[in-house]
């Protein structure tokens, strides 16, 4: 899991991983049934992540039956995705989900990509990331639902800009060694309140801001320029779903683009913020120097987007088969 | 055994549909716990323990005496070192206890192990074997067969692992941390192949007037894995009795379940010896105690309930 040598300093992200809950296949069938039809726009959908909370393993983006609009039928009595629930940080996505297995195999899967890398590069340049930074964060899902045997393919990609030349690392850490102590329970006990509020428990990019005596705040990422000037440590932060020691998660990506292109800093301190139990672990979190070697002019252009998600080291879709909870017939034989 | 379970059920359905939910307290009594109860014990989980939360679940599903934003509770990719059935011999080996066998003393047995409060927890702990210190059994490998998918009933679904990518979407990225699908890199070390997680929820079960438990289980690249296969992540005593597969009361789908028709008396025991001991138990730290409890069952699935602090007003 070390960055390869040759590479030396490159900074590596651990790609974003997926995951889809049951209830997500049986509301696109039963929408798909019901209401789309034969319709094969593209739907907005919601994925959900939080921080890494378990050393051992990372979080996901997951898909979840809310992740959907609702069934007609059910508008009226179905609440809006509860805001707050510091368990779903919501990042906006898109679904194709396509009516053949052709029409599948021939999406152009590249420009889709860059379609999702644009609308995020956009909200960059406009500024709209840096007011909603949830928006830094996207994903796309490519899908056919084969309704006649209940199953489903498809194929996740969590576009991220990629920096050129490619960001290196001066320093990476575990956050309780970069800390002075004091330093380390300011700053849990800061970020443990932003966790703990509705208004910002979704936000998951932000900046930590320790004064000279050591008092750590949390600060939105707008409110960057205000904190210039005060002679304080100023550290990136974002949710981090990646549980490993020596590398950040895929979201730090497309943070460190809109670093590049807003302000044009050469090197940053970043906090990837992790969690234990539900709270901050300091021993998980890392904080990392890395240094940006892009040159101002590059930053007009969309740059170049990576980001399909693999499956099992290949290049290939996954399939679910849901036939045992789907299927009329066989629900019927198990009944009886 | 399956009729007669769909019988119960029925039967279950319909007291349910006919009997008003539990009002009045009875937790000391009976160990079970009214609606309005339920709900404050689970405030007070999610208050103490983030990682779970409430959830709504689906619409059609929603049950009317319960809040709609409060259905039930949910704690989402846990992970699942090792699978309860593999480290059992172990267990057993190293002299643990035979967990709530039935209605005798190996209750009190179980209670004087796991339930201690926590003034004399220190030395009694001892007793109990460290799941840390366990080796994994190396004898009988559990097959890890992966979930859903690859259903040998559906030969002609396409394969979509035979179709590589032909537009060579993946570039050479210097950046993408390449090793993400965690491959056992020694032939024996494949503990990460044996990385399950799950998504533990807890209904109310109305019938029973107590918490229930329920497992969603996903293999180590987050596939959903079949009913069946969570029954390895059961400790063995349970695994086919008090474990049981069915309808999730607000999801689609099968999922594990720890049925609950012991739960009451166990709960009770357990209040029992708190209350002997000097310590009044307060009703919002039941799902404490009960998950806890629910650990016997699910021994390897790290799920979140922190447990320093008082269970109960202490009057001694």
């Amino acid at each position: 899991m070390e960055a390869k040598r040759e590479n030396g300093s490159i900074l590596q992200f651990a790609p974003f991983q997926s995951s889809v809950d049951e209830g997500f296949w049986h509301r696109l069938s039963s929408l798909k049934l019901n209401k789309f039809r034969i319709d094969d726009s593209p739907i907005p959908i919601t994925g959900f992540y939080a921080p890494c909370s378990h050393s051992q393993v990372s979080n996901h983006l997951t898909l979840v039956a809310e992740s959907l609009p609702a069934d007609e039928d059910e508008q009226s009595s179905v609440p809006a995705i509860a805001s707050g629930n510091r368990n779903r940080c919501s990042v906006p996505g898109i679904l194709y989900n396509t009516n053949t297995l052709e029409d599948f195999r021939a999406l152009d899967k590249k420009s889709l990509l860059k379609q999702e890398a644009k609308k995020i590069w956009e909200d960059i340049q406009s500024g709209r990331a840096m007011e909603d930074s949830a928006l830094l964060s996207r994903f796309l899902v490519i899908s056919f639902a084969d309704l006649k045997k209940w199953s489903f393919h498809y194929w996740f990609a969590f576009p991220a800009l990629v920096l050129d030349p490619p960001a290196t690392v001066v320093e990476l850490k575990a956050a309780s060694q970069w800390f002075t102590l004091d330093e380390a329970e300011s700053v849990s006990k800061a970020c443990n309140e932003w966790r703990s509020s509705n208004s910002t428990a979704g936000v998951p990019f932000f900046l930590v801001s320790i004064a000279s005596d050591s008092r750590a705040s949390i600060r939105h990422l707008k409110d960057w320029e205000a904190c210039q000037g005060d002679g304080q440590k100023l550290l990136f932060g974002f949710y981090d779903p990646c549980h490993l020691p020596s590398n950040p998660g895929w979201p730090l990506r497309n943070l460190l683009a809109l670093i590049c292109s807003r302000w044009n800093l050469k090197s940053v301190d970043l906090f990837c913020y992790r969690e234990s139990r539900g709270f901050a672990d300091l021993g998980l979190s890392l904080v990392g120097k890395v240094l940006l070697h892009g040159s101002t002019r590059d930053h007009k252009d969309l740059p170049n987007a990576v980001g399909w998600e693999l499956n099992k080291d290949r290049a290939v879709p996954r399939s679910i088969t849901l036939a045992k909870s789907m299927d009329p017939t066989r629900l019927a034989i198990s009944a009886a | 055994m399956v009729l007669k379970q769909k019988l119960h059920d029925a039967f279950k359905g319909t007291v349910e549909r006919i009997t008003s939910p539990r009002t009045v307290s009875a937790f000391k009594e009976k160990g079970v716990l009214s609606v309005s109860e339920f709900i404050l014990a689970g405030d007070n989980l999610v208050s103490k323990c983030p990682t779970w939360s409430w959830e709504s679940g689906e619409p059609s599903k929603r049950k009317p005496y319960l809040p709609a934003d409060k259905q039930f509770l949910i704690t989402r990719n846990v992970p699942c070192l090792r699978r309860a059935a593999s480290i059992e011999e172990d267990y057993i080996a190293s002299g643990g206890e035979v967990l709530l066998d039935n209605d005798d003393d190996e209750n009190d047995a179980w209670v004087a192990t796991h339930g201690t409060p926590k003034e004399t927890k220190a030395g009694e702990e001892d007793n109990v074997p460290s799941m840390e210190a366990l080796e994994i059994s190396r004898k009988g490998p559990i097959q890890s067969i992966p979930s859903y998918f690859g259903d040998p009933e559906e030969d002609d679904i396409p394969d979509m692992a035979d179709y590589d990518d032909p537009d060579n979407l993946i570039e050479a990225d210097p950046a993408t941390l390449q090793t993400t699908y965690l491959v056992a890199n020694e032939p024996d070390d494949d503990n990460i192949l044996r990385t399950r997680t799950y998504d533990v929820s807890i209904t109310y079960d109305k019938y029973y007037q107590t918490p229930r438990v329920w497992l969603t289980g996903y293999d180590e690249s987050r596939m959903l894995l079949q009913p069946e296969l969570v029954l390895e992540d059961v400790s063995q005593d349970h695994a086919r009795k008090t474990v049981t597969i069915e309808d999730h009361p607000h999801l689609p789908g099968k999922h594990a379940s720890v049925h609950p028709c012991k739960h009451g008396a166990v709960m009770k025991k357990i209040i029992d010896v708190l209350m002997s001991r000097g310590v009044e138990p307060e009703v919002d730290k039941y799902l404490f105690l009960f998950l806890k409890f629910m650990a016997s069952v699910i021994p390897t699935i790290e799920y979140d309930y922190t447990m320093d602090f008082d269970m109960g007003s202490s009057s001694s």
